[in-house]
């Protein structure tokens, strides 16, 4: 889904990974009827979406794919969170977690790139051994590094 | 023709294609036309079952997919028309049973009853092989041309609403997996697969 940090890894991926897919969805909502599609077909999918946009995915989360098992790697590019300019992302941004939570859909927070790439596969190993989304939360501060002055 | 009628003429019509079916109606009269390995019932999701269809049509180019799904879900994700419309997946081929109606939710009129045309808005979005057919000799003709020739093809059927009399007995695992299997990507097993 569209969101300005993720667009780095999008372009990587494009550049560098040929035998990885990209399809831009209208909205996180058919994303995640997308990726159940492609698990149903033998592919092992990952939702990649701003936190704002999980409030969009509930009802495929909870109706489709928890229930039916149907795992998929999501991960989330986060608002609201330390350094967030825009108040409008505040609520979600601090919802997210409870929010996870309460579907049980388990979830790691890498805060440093050095991180990043454990936290993604380990949420992706898990979410795939056990046949529930995993999600991996990309704080602001990894994705929009603060300006220090000194 | 009614839902149902239509229902079983499509699967008379298809061999062993996967159909993934919108939750509610278009699920159970699927089900009563015959019941199959390769059918996926959702229970769930409303607006899904075109995008459920993509996602498989993109994993899988040598199948052909077919959804049976409703106006008002359809209505529900209308964005999926543009995604179906920019991938372009030819094996795909999206039923829309429109009964004008919310029939799963009590028979509220949708906007499809007020004018609203699904196949003018998929052409629109950039699907070219779309037809609407209001028989079951038309939906006939219509299925035989789009199991054979290049889609994303978009068929809306006017049908009438017709009561279901019986829903799947199924899980949501149960149908999963027996589909998964029914299409040649049959999960492991969870346990003892994974170090």
């Amino acid at each position: 889904m569209p969101d300005n940090p993720l667009s780095h890894v999008l372009n990587v991926i494009g550049a560098q990974f040929p035998d990885v897919h990209t399809t831009l969805a209208t909205r996180e909502e058919e994303a995640f009827g997308i990726a159940a599609g492609l698990y149903l077909g033998g592919a092992r999918p990952t939702v990649m979406l701003q936190s704002s946009g999980l409030g969009n995915s509930l009802n495929a989360l909870t109706s489709l794919l928890i229930p039916y098992q149907i795992p998929v790697l999501i991960v989330i590019s986060m608002r609201g969170d330390e350094g967030e300019w825009n108040a409008a992302q505040v609520p979600m941004g601090r919802a997210i977690r409870p929010i996870l939570d309460s579907m049980g859909i388990p979830h790691l927070t890498s805060d440093t790139a050095d991180a990043t790439a454990d936290v993604v596969r380990i949420v992706g190993q898990t979410a795939f051994a056990t046949r529930l989304p995993g999600a991996c939360l990309l704080s602001r501060r990894l994705t929009v590094p603060p300006k220090v002055t000194t | 023709m009614t839902r149902l009628e239509a229902s079983r003429a499509l699967v008379a019509a298809l061999g062993d294609e996967p159909i993934v079916a919108s939750l509610g109606h278009p699920a159970y009269d699927l089900f009563a036309a015959g019941d199959r390995r390769a059918n996926f019932y959702t229970w769930g999701s409303m607006g899904l079952a075109s995008s459920l269809g993509l996602g498989l049509a993109l994993a899988r180019p040598a199948l052909r997919v077919f959804v049976v799904d409703g106006d008002g879900s359809l209505l529900m994700n209308l964005g999926s028309l543009a995604t179906i419309a920019s991938t372009k997946p030819p094996n795909l081929v999206l039923i829309v049973w429109d009964n004008e109606e919310y029939g799963t939710t009590g028979g509220q009129a949708t906007a499809t009853a007020h004018g609203a045309d699904l196949d003018a808005a998929a052409r629109a979005m950039g699907i070219h092989a779309t037809v609407t057919v209001r028989t079951e000799e038309g939906l006939r003709a219509a299925i035989v041309r789009a199991r054979v020739d290049a889609g994303p093809w978009v068929i809306v059927a006017k049908v009438q609403e017709s009561a279901p009399a019986v829903k799947p007995p199924l899980d949501c695992v149960f149908i999963k997996q027996r589909f998964m299997a029914a299409i040649g990507s049959a999960e492991p097993a969870t346990r003892g697969t994974h170090q």
